[in-house]
């Protein structure tokens, strides 16, 4: 089993030498601003085991629980060791919780929302630089700091230079070349990662100083084979917890090969062109995989998925979405009758991220493998 | 565009159509006609103007039936930018008000269904499950509804008609105008209003191009002139409500909303609001109040739930309690300050990124606070909407702190603006009760 530190060994250590700590709500980011002002990003995807009353004290029992969860973490003091909060504007849900922040629970730390333009034209790109703009200006006051381009370029190339090795994850595990879409394997090499082990490497990502999770990626890909047995899967939707999803798939027969999570593949972003750092940084986001939160039509994650599958090999795709989350609900019918036509099965499993996988889950996992193997 | 479209057009809609609905609401003037089971020992009867806004509605869905090959047409969400579209001659339809309508005329649980056997989640807006599945049916309470030819889908009331939106540009294969108004958590930030001004100044282009003709900017600022006019009757008519008793519910607000919101920008709807506005004015000379012994007055906050509007209001108006204010109403008419004809697209930019559900929730408890003030208020319903998540979260804090800060009574009422299932009777009417008593 690959050995990664704790969130708080990992809060506490960045503290210790001096840096703070942001905690961030999902999607998107940018994380080599924040290093550039020795702030560490962590990111809070829910987490699962909360008491969730906390956050029903403020939301409506029907807004997902992603929100519910951080909401709760929140209010019990999980992310008492960070400094600043950064909610990027992500959906309806996370709006609204931003705004609760501000203007209602009002947090110890600052907080800073984000908004994420949903286009791809000139403009976004340029109000996106903006955004960055106000929250450096925002940074700036918190930390007393104010890095200059080189240092921010500094941080980017080194932020880019993890986003590459985790596209090397993706590519040994798939066999495949993002680049070429041509099939690539490798010799094996020592022991083999599991399903689970390797998103726990992926997700390292949400919480390690980059310059650690580089390191771990190096020891994964020198170190580690990965399992390729059974039935190859595309994964989809939000986040993968609970993560025991992750051995579920791979007790009923199949192993996933390659993922459009929105906390791991839609984020394997390319690398940036502009030497104006923030431009950037913008360009990068908004250029990413298709992102339905991103604004991202139906066809562009169509092409992306049937893309996945035929340079993977994958025999099907599962949705894994959580409950009342807008944004994945409204793609699904049309994507999913889409990737029909093209040859290629779906199932959809909904869950509740604070409750235990589900028995029918695991049931409707295991005769969807059934009828791909 | 054929000769064959523009004829049909002239005689269906023009002539035939024109004359008959005209001929109709003459009918209904000469002898008004109370709905059946209507409860006048309670409210008001029906405003007089109801059987214009009849007229006016249902001309505009006859245009719409037409419309194809006669005039391009364009699908727009509700808190739209609609006024360069009128500019240029779209036929512009709005699917939440048609979702609206389906959902006062009981049919909007028949069109969900189609939506939600097609794949479509119960979880989603069900303003969205309405219109897709009358895309997917072809069903509609109103004969035909016209294809679009552009979509345009403006984030100033939600991320959701993005979604749905998207949906729509798939299945019609048409292209959508995005117009993206970032939320505002406190005040938008001058590079927020500068980017809703670029984006709005390239939609002209692509909104040109499907009209197939160049957009005057003379007959814009005469739009944008008309739009200011009606949003300011509409806020006119909304502040009536401050008189006591209050000549209109928020229940006829409600109901004599849609030509603010989907026919801005046009005289007949400002000749329409002027003449509600001074039925409304008759009323208070005469004092009749819209709850017949008017004692407790509330607000409203957030969307109706279309398919009770009269079981609201009787129910309430037993008890003496008119609904007078609505957050909602409230949106289509406050803005009009900020609208100016002579600077038609900057003045677009700060009016469109600055409706009520676009802004913080902070704000809206504000907003819902001076309301109490201003119109003398004793109480506030929350309705908490399930299909409306950027409506509704933050309600939970504003009930809290309207009780416990500010002495406001306050209930939130969990049901669904346009899924009946979502609304139990029972469970309504005792929440009601107690809440009423609370007033007491
Ligand atoms: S799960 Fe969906 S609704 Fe919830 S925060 Fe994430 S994107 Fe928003
Ligand atoms: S989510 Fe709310 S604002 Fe958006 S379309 Fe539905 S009802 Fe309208």
């Amino acid at each position: 089993m690959v050995k990664i530190p704790k969130r708080h060994e990992v809060c506490r250590k960045f503290k210790e030498q001096g840096g703070k700590v942001a905690a961030v709500l999902p999607i998107h980011y940018p994380r080599a601003l924040l290093r550039a002002f020795d702030i560490l990003p962590v990111e809070v995807w829910g987490p699962p085991q909360v008491d969730v009353s906390y956050g029903g004290a403020h939301l409506q029992p029907y807004v997902c629980s992603i929100v519910h969860n951080a909401l709760s973490f929140l209010k019990t003091g999980g992310l008492d060791e960070t400094d600043l909060i950064i909610v990027p504007h992500t959906c309806d849900s996370l709006q609204g919780f931003g705004s609760i922040l501000l203007d209602f629970v009002k947090p110890r730390q600052p907080v800073f929302p984000v908004y994420l333009p949903r286009g791809k034209r000139q403009e976004d790109v340029e109000f996106l630089v903006n955004e960055f703009k106000s929250l450096y200006r925002g940074l700036e006051k918190i930390t007393g700091k104010s890095p200059k381009t080189d240092e921010i370029l500094k941080r980017i190339e080194i932020e880019e230079k993890a986003d590459a090795k985790l596209k090397e994850l993706y590519e040994i595990r798939g066999e495949f070349s993002f680049e070429s879409g041509k099939a690539k394997s490798r010799s094996s090499k020592g022991d083999a990662l599991s399903t689970y082990d390797f998103y726990r490497v992926v997700r390292a990502r949400e919480f390690l100083p980059v310059e650690e999770f580089i390191e771990l990626a190096d020891e994964v890909i020198s170190e580690y084979s990965f399992v390729r047995e059974g039935v190859p899967v595309i994964l989809s939707g939000i986040v993968p917890e609970p993560m025991e999803v992750l051995n579920a798939i791979e007790e009923a027969g199949g192993f996933v090969v390659a993922d459009d999570l929105a906390c791991c593949g839609r984020r394997l972003y390319g690398g940036g062109k502009s030497s104006e750092p923030l431009k950037r940084m913008a360009e990068r986001i908004i250029f990413g995989p298709p992102d339905v939160t991103r604004g991202n039509l139906i066809e562009e994650r169509f092409e992306h998925l049937k893309y996945l599958a035929e340079v993977t090999g994958a025999r099907g795709i599962i949705f894994y979405t959580v409950k009342f989350c807008e944004p994945e609900l409204f793609d699904l019918p049309d994507l999913k009758n889409m990737l029909k036509s093209a040859g290629i099965p779906s199932v959809q499993v909904e869950i509740d991220i604070g409750d235990p996988l589900p028995h029918q889950t695991i049931t409707r996992l295991t005769a969807f493998l059934e009828v791909l193997a | 565009m054929s000769l064959r479209d523009h004829l049909k057009y002239y005689w269906n809609v023009k002539l035939v159509g024109s004359a008959y609905l005209r001929w109709q609401r003459w009918q209904a003037e000469r002898k008004p006609r109370i709905p059946r089971n209507w409860r006048t020992d309670i409210i008001a009867p029906p405003l007089k103007i109801s059987a214009r806004t009849k007229e006016l509605i249902s001309r505009h869905y006859l245009e719409g039936r037409y419309a194809n090959g006669h005039k391009p047409v364009a699908w727009v969400t509700s808190g739209g930018p609609v006024e360069i579209l009128q500019a240029l001659g779209f036929y512009v339809l709005y699917p939440e008000n048609h979702g609206a309508l389906c959902g006062a005329r009981r049919y909007a649980l028949e069109l969900s269904e189609e939506a939600e056997n097609y794949g479509f989640s119960q979880d989603i807006c069900s303003y969205a499950r309405t219109d897709i599945g009358a895309m997917l049916s072809g069903k509609t309470p109103v004969g035909r509804l016209p294809k679009p030819d552009l979509l345009l889908a403006c984030t100033n009331i939600c991320q959701t008609v993005l979604f749905w939106y998207r949906v729509l540009a798939k299945h019609f294969n048409v292209p959508i105008i995005l117009i993206d108004t970032p939320f505002v958590y406190k005040n938008a930030p001058e590079h927020a209003i500068e980017y809703v001004k670029k984006q709005l100044e390239a939609s002209i282009p692509v909104a040109e191009r499907v009209a197939k003709k160049k957009l005057s900017f003379k007959k814009l600022k005469e739009v944008v002139r008309l739009s200011r006019e009606a949003s300011e009757l509409w806020l006119e008519i909304m502040y009536r409500g401050k008189t006591k008793p209050a000549p209109i519910s928020v229940f006829d607000q409600f109901i004599h909303m849609a030509p603010i919101v989907e026919m801005r920008g046009k005289p007949e709807t400002v000749d329409f609001y002027a003449a509600m506005l001074k039925e409304v004015d008759e009323r208070i000379k005469k004092g009749i109040g819209a709850v017949k012994n008017e004692r407790k007055r509330l607000l409203w906050d957030n969307l109706p739930i279309w398919y009770k509007l009269r079981f609201l209001a009787e129910y309430l108006g037993e008890h003496g309690i008119s609904v007078v204010a609505s957050t909602y109403t409230m949106a289509w008419g406050e803005l009009a300050p900020l609208i100016d004809p002579e600077r038609p697209i900057e003045s677009m930019a700060k009016t469109y990124i600055y409706p009520i559900l676009n802004r913080g929730t902070g704000y809206k408890l504000q907003k819902m606070r001076d309301m109490v003030d201003e119109f003398d208020l004793d109480g506030a319903i929350l309705h908490s909407d399930r299909s409306c998540k950027p409506y509704s979260i933050g309600q939970v804090d504003q009930r809290n702190r309207l009780i416990s800060e500010y002495g406001i009574p306050a209930l939130l009422l969990e049901a669904d603006h346009n899924d009946p299932r979502a609304f139990a009777d029972e469970q309504v009417k005792a929440r009601l009760d107690s809440f009423i008593e609370m007033l007491e």
